[in-house]
């Protein structure tokens, strides 16, 4: 486990060079990664499933994120951008392309729906803090409740 | 000769094209752009942008009304410049910078190379996709052929952006070789794990940027951008697909 998580802020930072980002965070992405991948690594032992954890863990990164851009003054993409690289479902999606390869298609829908979930979830947990972060700055839906 | 409008003007214009051509969301553009304009004295701005153009418009101190567009063509990821043009940005609102000082800024900011030289850039794809395949694969040894294959795939990348000029062709490519590398270092013993390596050789170039983006501009009501950038990390995520199923067709 500590391995892994030294291992997962190691592969988060090189992502934060792969993406350009200022050598002044670097630090920072090191540790927000470390905080996804553990979310998202910790909560299946609870009996979540994957796609739920993945959810969790890139809303708390990207929660994170949004302090950590107040702070440093910075856009808040240099933070969630590489923060949620770790909780990409590579796994599922290269399962998916090589069931579709072998012609067995039905296990290659399956595992293509858990992919997608896994990616939807990644981007609700993103939307959800971004939502909680923009309260009042929205813009109009549906009824004009202020006239 | 050049009036203060036409100054101003396009001073907001070029920090909104830095900003959208080098990976910021969409609202951010909008909001710096109408930001400058109105802290330089305009009013009545608008500022519409999509992922491919800008528009803006505005009336400075009872002249005629302006209006002016550029269109955007690359796209690349480098968020240290989106950075740095919106803490320029900050400045010249907050009135600590004039409209030439900010200028001059600016256009230091365009000319200047990346943030990281491109070595870096590779080494950081090799230790990444090596660090990525093991929290994927739980094998030490086979991130040494992972970070082979990540290094392959963002050296195959670069080059034939370089020399194709074609976006999703050579993502294709790009997944391709690095599909071929893992399998050839599989094949002749070299790892084990061979899901684990293509992940690893992969994982380099996955669209972080468009993906992110996409969420944020659909989050802040710009369905357009959120659509388009949508569609672009659905592309540029089929043709790595279809590259590294080339690879594994061919040779498995």
């Amino acid at each position: 486990m500590v391995w892994e998580l030294i291992i997962c802020g190691i592969a988060t930072i090189a992502f934060a060079i792969i993406f350009n980002i200022p050598y002044r965070l670097l630090w920072m992405i090191g540790l927000i990664g470390m905080l996804s991948w553990s979310v998202y690594s910790l909560l299946p032992i609870t009996g979540v499933g994957p796609v739920p954890a993945a959810a969790v863990a890139a809303f708390s990164s990207a929660l994170i994120s949004h302090f950590a851009a107040r702070k440093k003054r910075v856009p808040v993409t240099t933070f969630t951008i590489p923060g949620i690289i770790p909780l990409v479902p590579g796994g599922r999606a290269y399962e998916t392309m090589l069931a579709f390869v072998q012609g067995d298609y039905i296990e290659g829908l399956s595992q293509g729906a858990g992919t997608l979930l896994q990616a939807g979830a990644i981007a609700g947990g993103l939307a959800f803090a971004l939502s909680i972060f923009s309260i009042g700055r929205g813009v109009g839906q549906r009824y004009e409740t202020n006239r | 000769m050049t009036t203060k409008k036409d100054k101003l003007i396009d001073l907001c214009l070029l920090a909104g094209k830095l900003m959208l051509m080098y990976g910021a969301e969409t609202y951010r553009v909008e909001d710096t752009m109408k930001r400058m304009a109105i802290a330089g004295g305009m009013d009545n701005v608008n500022s519409f942008v999509t992922t491919t153009g800008i528009f803006l418009s505005g009336v400075l101190e009872d002249d005629d009304d302006i209006m002016q567009m550029i269109r955007i063509v690359d796209r690349f990821q480098d968020l240290s410049k989106v950075t740095e043009v919106n803490h320029i940005s900050r400045e010249f609102v907050a009135g600590r910078m004039s409209i030439t000082v900010a200028r001059q800024e600016l256009k230091r900011v365009e000319k200047q190379p990346m943030n990281y030289p491109l070595w870096l850039i590779y080494i950081a794809s090799a230790i990444g996709g090596g660090a990525f395949s093991y929290l994927i694969g739980d094998s030490l040894f086979d991130m040494i052929p992972a970070s082979i294959g990540g290094l392959v795939s963002t050296l195959a990348l670069v080059l034939f952006q370089h020399y194709l000029q074609a976006k999703f062709f050579s993502e294709y490519l790009a997944a391709f070789f690095g599909g071929v590398t893992a399998l050839i270092l599989v094949h002749s013993g070299f790892g084990t794990n061979i899901d684990q390596i293509i992940i690893g050789s992969l994982i380099p170039l996955v669209p972080g940027v468009p993906l992110t983006n996409s969420v944020r501009d659909l989050m802040a009501g710009d369905l357009i951008s959120g659509l388009a950038r949508g569609a672009e990390a659905a592309l540029t995520s089929l043709s790595i697909a279809a590259g590294v199923a080339t690879a594994v067709s061919l040779f498995l």
